[in-house]
């Protein structure tokens, strides 16, 4: 029972934190360009996709045999060509709305998600068909009887690393601090030299870099990835935000953890819990919505008038 | 005896830690006009906000004709006859001159969705009367305007949004009309005009009052009984305008940046 | 626009030239039109579709060129009420007739008129109030999965089966609605795409509503002994049994257009265009933003449930994915690029696409990028639609 519990935990705390780092993303615009970019999932979905493409060419051209290094590789390269998506995203699409109502920029940005989506589908050979992920690292090891994938515990300790990385960024270097800024007031910021252009750039690179590890976690934990899992990952990821509170990065984390709780829990206790994971996780959504509308952490906005 | 038309006690707000409004009080009584002047961040548009019912206070209450209406939704407190103008303003742009005055009666007509499907004729009939009688509201205040009531009011030029704004919070039958910054982006060619149209709106519509927030002290010695001068979210003086204008205690505060202007 | 008075009466009067004119501009446009749709449903071949594309483009373009036209058109539409009505209402009846008996054509036109029906519910809130609502898709299934059971367990006739559908759905809506008193905007737009996800998890969850399978074997209903699965023989013609259901999609039609129009014209509609414009102006103009919003909601869900009832006694087979997110953003899309708040409009985009994807098979593969891209271009190149909204127009006074 105890093992069971353990296991359950383990679970719980891995998928959070696969799931922070699509959320924080979501945080992190939204704060930053008070834009939902709500196709943001399925730019991470791309990570994945990005990684695939790139170890296979790896493989199968350049480093046979080298089968950990053709993934530590493939996996960088993707990360780094999502961020560019983000910010080519950005460039082409999102700016445009960035004075619209919020409305538009929303249904915007659903529909620029079914675009990915079937851009997905159709570059990637057979890509209406789930594609096998490998995972991270193969190698388990036993505590107490209680057998630990090593890629688990790998995936936990880089989703730890990456927010911590993520709050060093943001509160202690010059470009964490001139984000901030253009989170805060975009025309102060303009006064004080800082190109706002620049900085929702960087924002979209950091966010889409860190959705793409997301991505590529989600994608190995669940063994396989298909080109509409961005649909689902959004979802989540966008209600852990939401319930943390948008804009707030710890709110992001601890909405994760909300959510992934309920996920864990519904599948633990429950017969057909997996079938009732989604029913419980978006009623949550609602429920804190309506309870606590700028989400747990989020601040309350005064509209000025 | 009667209770005075409006009658705020103790109106305190703050943002954090900032104090928007400290223990501010206001009384109001019928067919009187008040003006409130103090300095930018001084907390006038945040008291109008506290009475319309867009913000609560944490503290202090306020009285419409003896009635408490500190916790009324802000629908409520304009169906009861307690209306407003914005300081920027804040029209229906996508919509003609007429439809936005005709949103103005909203509390005053009935219609509701079963109406408007079962019985036509009616919700259509009481439509069209509030569309006659926007015309009329419109036409009172500007024949020029008038003229453009079919077109869309987000294409009008300022002094005129200040204008349709006045009609449109007219057009419930108010017992008060709070105007924010009226003058502002006007002219002084608009500014008399707008001088005399609240002098008149005052002479057609007896029983109506007025609370202004008002920068211009053309309007502000030209119009109004009363003033009432705030200062970081506290009343420093209240009186009429030829007392206000020479205590000390306002110059400091407001008059000594603006009285160049005046 | 700017500046000119668009519906003055008597001035506008003057300019089209009489009674003449006006029955040509409204006999030449609804004939033409019905026209042009026929020989689209009725063609096979790619160039055909895509040159009546270019006349409707070329159609479309001069309306851009000269606003006049519009105004011409309007004016003849509002002179000639009576007679465009009934010579729609004409038109739309003998039109499967019309069909040289293609079945195919007729469902098409079915799946069209429907999802024209849920552009319009939908319209109430995006259109009218700017409520972003991502859960038509499910006020469509709790209908159609209603009916289909009250159908199926109970053997209640299908006619009784729409109303009790319809209530069903609406106490969904504003259950849906509520908590617009305390979200608004992005909040709001999640927390329906989370009630629409929950209906769906659902549908596909519990066993009485048959699991991811759905439910089959719905009941075709009958009028006066005539089952809506046989065909309709008139005067010598013989129409495939989907003429039945065409006709009516089209009541259903009808009835939408009329609560649209007499909404839209009233003291309601007026509410939702006002916090649709400015939600704390709106306020302060003692409209109870919170009830209007969920009034919203209940009239897009009770309408959406009429199409969904009529949509399973159609097909006789329905599963929860006919009921997803994604159905909720097509339909956002029809309602986007056919023009907001615009009856006529509404009912174009929803047209156009249903049926363009159909006709345009080459491009089977690209349909959902193709109606990614084109909400996009919408919304960055005319946001308003293809059809902006018009001012009211209260008769001269």
């Amino acid at each position: 029972m105890d093992m069971l519990l353990a296991q359950h935990l383990l679970n719980w705390l891995v998928q959070g934190s696969i799931l922070a780092l699509v959320a924080l993303g979501f945080s992190l615009l939204f704060g930053v360009l008070n834009v939902i970019h709500f196709s943001h999932g399925d730019v991470s979905i791309v990570g994945p996709f990005v990684a695939l493409a790139v170890m296979q060419y790896l493989l199968v051209e350049i480093l046979p045999h080298t089968w950990a290094s053709a993934l530590i590789l493939a996996a960088a390269v993707a990360i780094f060509a999502t961020g560019c998506l983000g910010v080519a995203l950005d460039w082409l699409v999102i700016r445009r709305f960035r004075t619209a109502p919020a409305m538009m920029a929303l249904v915007a940005t659903v529909a620029l998600g079914a675009v990915i989506r079937e851009l997905i589908r159709m570059l990637y050979p057979q890509g209406s068909n789930p594609q096998p992920f490998p995972e991270l690292m193969s190698a388990q090891f036993e505590i107490e009887g209680l057998s630990v994938p090593i890629s688990t515990l790998f995936m936990f300790a880089v989703s730890v690393l990456m927010v911590a990385g993520l709050y060093v960024i943001m509160h202690r270097t010059p470009l964490g601090m001139r984000i901030r800024a253009v989170a805060q007031d975009r025309d102060i910021a303009r006064l004080m030299g800082i190109h706002p252009n620049r900085i929702f750039a960087a924002t979209f690179f950091i966010a889409s870099a860190v959705g793409a590890i997301g991505g590529i976690f989600y994608a190995s934990s669940a063994g396989l990835v298909r080109f509409d899992f961005g649909i689902q990952l959004g979802l989540i990821g966008f209600s852990a935000a939401v319930i943390g509170g948008l804009g707030s990065m710890h709110g992001a984390i601890i909405g994760s953890l909300v959510l992934a709780g309920i996920d864990t829990l519904a599948q633990a206790t429950l017969a057909d819990g997996a079938a009732y994971r989604l029913v419980f996780a978006f009623l949550l959504v609602i429920l804190v919505l309506v309870l606590r509308p700028s989400g747990l952490f989020g601040k309350p906005v005064f509209e000025k008038v | 005896m009667r209770p005075p038309l409006l009658e705020a006690r103790d109106l305190t707000l703050r943002f954090g830690g900032l104090v928007a409004l400290d223990g501010v009080d206001l009384t109001l009584g019928h067919s009187e006009i008040l003006c409130i002047i103090g300095p930018n961040g001084a907390g006038k548009s945040t008291l109008f906000n506290l009475i319309s019912g867009i913000y609560r206070p944490q503290r202090g209450s306020v009285r419409l004709e003896g009635q408490d209406i500190t916790w009324l939704p802000a629908h409520r407190i304009a169906a009861a006859g307690v209306v407003r103008t914005f300081q920027t303003s804040r029209l229906f742009n996508d919509l003609t001159l007429v439809d936005n005055v005709v949103i103005g009666m909203h509390s005053r007509t009935r219609t509701g969705v079963l109406t408007a499907l079962l019985q036509p004729r009616a919700a259509r009939r009481e439509l069209n009367t509030a569309a006659r009688r926007a015309g009329e509201l419109i036409r009172s205040l500007s024949e020029d305007l008038y003229e453009r009531r079919n077109t869309l009011a987000g294409a009008l030029p300022q002094a005129d949004r200040r204008r349709l704004e006045i009609a449109r919070a007219l057009a419930s039958d108010p017992k008060m009309v709070m105007l924010d910054e009226p003058s502002s982006g006007m002219d002084d060619r608009d500014t008399d005009r707008l001088i005399a149209d609240i002098r008149r709106i005052m002479a057609q519509r007896p029983g109506l009052s007025f609370v202004i927030i008002e920068h211009d002290m053309r309007l502000v010695g030209a119009i109004p009984e009363r003033v009432m001068v705030l200062d970081y979210g506290r009343k420093i003086a209240e009186g009429c305008y030829a007392d206000i204008r020479v205590m000390p205690r306002v110059q400091e505060a407001y008059l000594g940046q603006k009285a160049a202007h005046a | 626009m700017h500046g000119v008075d668009i519906t003055a009466g008597p001035m506008a009067r003057r300019q089209t030239g009489g009674v003449v004119q006006s029955v040509a501009i409204v006999a030449g446009l609804e004939i033409g039109g019905a026209a042009l749709l026929r020989t689209f449903l009725l063609s096979d071949a790619t160039w055909v579709v895509v040159g009546l594309l270019a006349v409707f483009g070329a159609a479309f373009a001069a309306l851009q060129i000269r606003p006049r036209l519009e105004e011409h058109i309007a004016v003849a539409f509002r002179e000639m009420r009576l007679f465009a009505l009934l010579l729609g209402c004409g038109i739309v009846l003998i039109y499967p007739f019309l069909m040289q008996g293609s079945s195919y054509a007729l469902h098409l036109l079915i799946t069209a008129q429907l999802y024209a029906v849920l552009a319009l519910a939908l319209n109430f809130q995006l259109g009218s109030a700017n409520i972003p609502n991502f859960a038509t898709a499910a006020s469509y299934g709790i209908g159609a999965y209603s009916s289909a059971l009250l159908a199926i367990h109970f053997g209640i006739s299908v006619w009784l089966t729409l109303p009790v559908a319809a209530v069903v759905a609406t106490v969904f809506g504003f259950a849906l609605g509520f908590p617009a008193m305390r979200t608004r905007d992005t909040y709001l737009a999640l927390v329906t795409i989370a009630f629409g996800i929950v209906i769906h998890q659902l549908l596909n969850n519990f066993t009485w509503t048959g699991g991811p399978n759905g439910l089959a074997g719905i009941p075709a209903p009958s009028i006066l002994g005539h089952s809506f699965n046989s065909p309709i023989i008139l005067l010598g013609f013989r129409l495939p049994s989907q003429a039945n259901f065409y006709y009516l999609a089209a009541a259903l039609v009808a009835l939408s257009i009329v609560c649209a129009r007499l909404l839209h014209h009233s003291r309601v509609g007026l509410a939702w265009n006002a916090l649709r414009s400015d939600e704390l102006a709106a306020r302060c103009q003692g409209i109870n933003v919170v009830w209007y919003k969920m009034l919203a909601f209940g009239v897009d869900a009770f309408l959406a449930a009429f199409a969904g009832s009529i949509y399973a006694f159609y097909v006789s087979y329905i599963a929860p994915d006919n009921f997803t997110f994604l159905v909720s953003v097509t339909i956002m899309t029809m309602v986007i690029v056919g023009g907001m708040d615009n009856t006529f409009g509404v009912i174009a985009g929803a047209f156009l696409l249903i049926l363009l994807p159909e006709k345009l098979r080459i491009f089977d593969d690209y349909r959902l990028l193709f109606v990614g891209v084109v909400v996009i271009l919408f919304l960055l190149l005319r946001p308003q639609g293809l059809f902006p909204q018009r001012p009211r127009n209260y008769g001269d006074h």
